[in-house]
């Protein structure tokens, strides 16, 4: 009973989170630090920051990744699971509704007319998001090389991009293994 | 077995992306190759994506779920979505001390990182050949707008919504009042 409980309120947290997640999984985490860290104390700082650099390294959104890692560690798989799909239900809701209407409005004319204008304003977001990743993607100078590749893949050989993604994981693997030999014989 | 496909191509979306934006290149691909959205669509959705709370991912998944099949598309694709998260992420949890500082993942990442700054790169081209382009001639009122967006955003650091809000006013005005 007190674990039902327990898996009950996380499940109600986190759909709390859910309503409030703009602009990505960065404002989840600030609203976990309010509660978790700060009243609740139930992880530590660093164990938050964990958390997110852990879920971000690996594959999924980061957000259901972070719910699955405080879940598990508050009360099991079980709380993981219930975590990650209390977060997606208020926006599965809401884009629901938006869609709906998205579907019954888009040909008409003023509705077709203002999504001229933000599809207009969709490059310069991205462009704007990309300028912040570039910093830390370059390791290594042959990943220059490696979005290159990916790149003419992508544009003019229209290569699925489930492979482009494994091509990258394969290249860091021997990008990384190269420069570790690399720098061990420099140092022997 | 719509419901299969979707969640299907959800699976493989979740598992190949790292991070938010590194999903719409893999969404704009199975979105077509499916025919369940145009490419105007995926413009769309990201600008709706960008608005609305949740994750792009997610919000992409019902988005697709809804047009395809209806609200149990949706529910189909968001739990597709998640599948990483439910399997993949749930082993790290268990080890997560060990995972913690996995040398393995770390080099992946520095492969992927810039794989998916390539694909972004060339979603980029594509899109822009789209978005810019009305009645197959380049639409200057729509690179205007583009430009202007682009100096809101890194220049004055206005916030994303802002400038979507700001965006759907100036298509009101240039394509609705003035009918250009």
């Amino acid at each position: 009973m007190k674990r039902f409980r327990k898996i009950l309120t996380l499940f109600l947290e986190f759909m709390k989170f859910g309503c409030f997640t703009f602009g990505g999984g960065w404002s989840i985490v600030s609203q976990m630090q309010k509660l978790y860290v700060e009243r609740k104390k139930t992880i530590t700082a660093e164990e938050l920051l964990d958390l997110t650099s852990v879920s971000r390294s690996l594959p999924g959104t980061m957000i259901g990744n972070v719910a699955m890692l405080y879940g598990y560690r508050m009360a099991g798989y079980p709380g993981g699971v219930v975590c990650a799909i209390g977060l997606t239900l208020p926006p599965l809701a809401i884009l629901a509704v938006i869609t709906h209407f998205y579907t019954l409005f888009r040909t008409n004319v003023w509705v077709a007319a203002a999504m001229t204008g933000v599809r207009a304003a969709v490059v310069p977001i991205i462009l704007s998001a990309v300028l912040g990743l570039i910093k830390g993607a370059f390791q290594y100078p042959p990943c220059y090389a490696v979005a290159a590749l990916t790149l003419g893949l992508y544009l003019i050989w229209n290569v699925n991009c489930v492979w482009l993604v494994l091509i990258g994981a394969v290249c860091g693997i021997v990008i990384c293994e190269v420069y570790k030999r690399r720098n061990g014989n420099a140092a022997a | 077995m719509l419901l299969l496909e979707l969640f299907w191509s959800f699976v493989k979306i979740g598992f190949t992306s790292f991070g938010g934006l590194s999903m719409i290149p893999l969404i704009t691909s199975e979105m077509l190759a499916h025919g369940w959205m145009t490419a105007e669509e995926v413009s769309d959705i990201v600008g709706i994506a960008e608005m609305t709370p949740g994750p792009v991912g997610l919000n992409c998944a019902t988005f697709a779920g809804m047009r395809t099949a209806g609200i149990i598309g949706a529910f189909a694709a968001n739990l597709g979505a998640l599948v990483p998260s439910l399997t993949f992420c749930a082993l790290a949890a268990m080890f997560f001390e060990r995972f913690k500082n996995s040398r393995r993942m770390t080099q992946v990442l520095v492969g992927v990182r810039p794989a998916s700054l390539g694909m972004i790169a060339g979603m980029m081209v594509t899109m822009t050949m789209q978005n810019y382009v009305r009645a197959d001639t380049v639409s200057w009122v729509c690179v205007g707008i583009g430009l202007l967006d682009a100096l809101l955003l890194m220049k004055w650091k206005v916030s994303i919504p802002a400038v979507i809000g700001i965006s759907a006013v100036l298509g009101l005005l240039f394509f609705g009042v003035l009918g250009l």
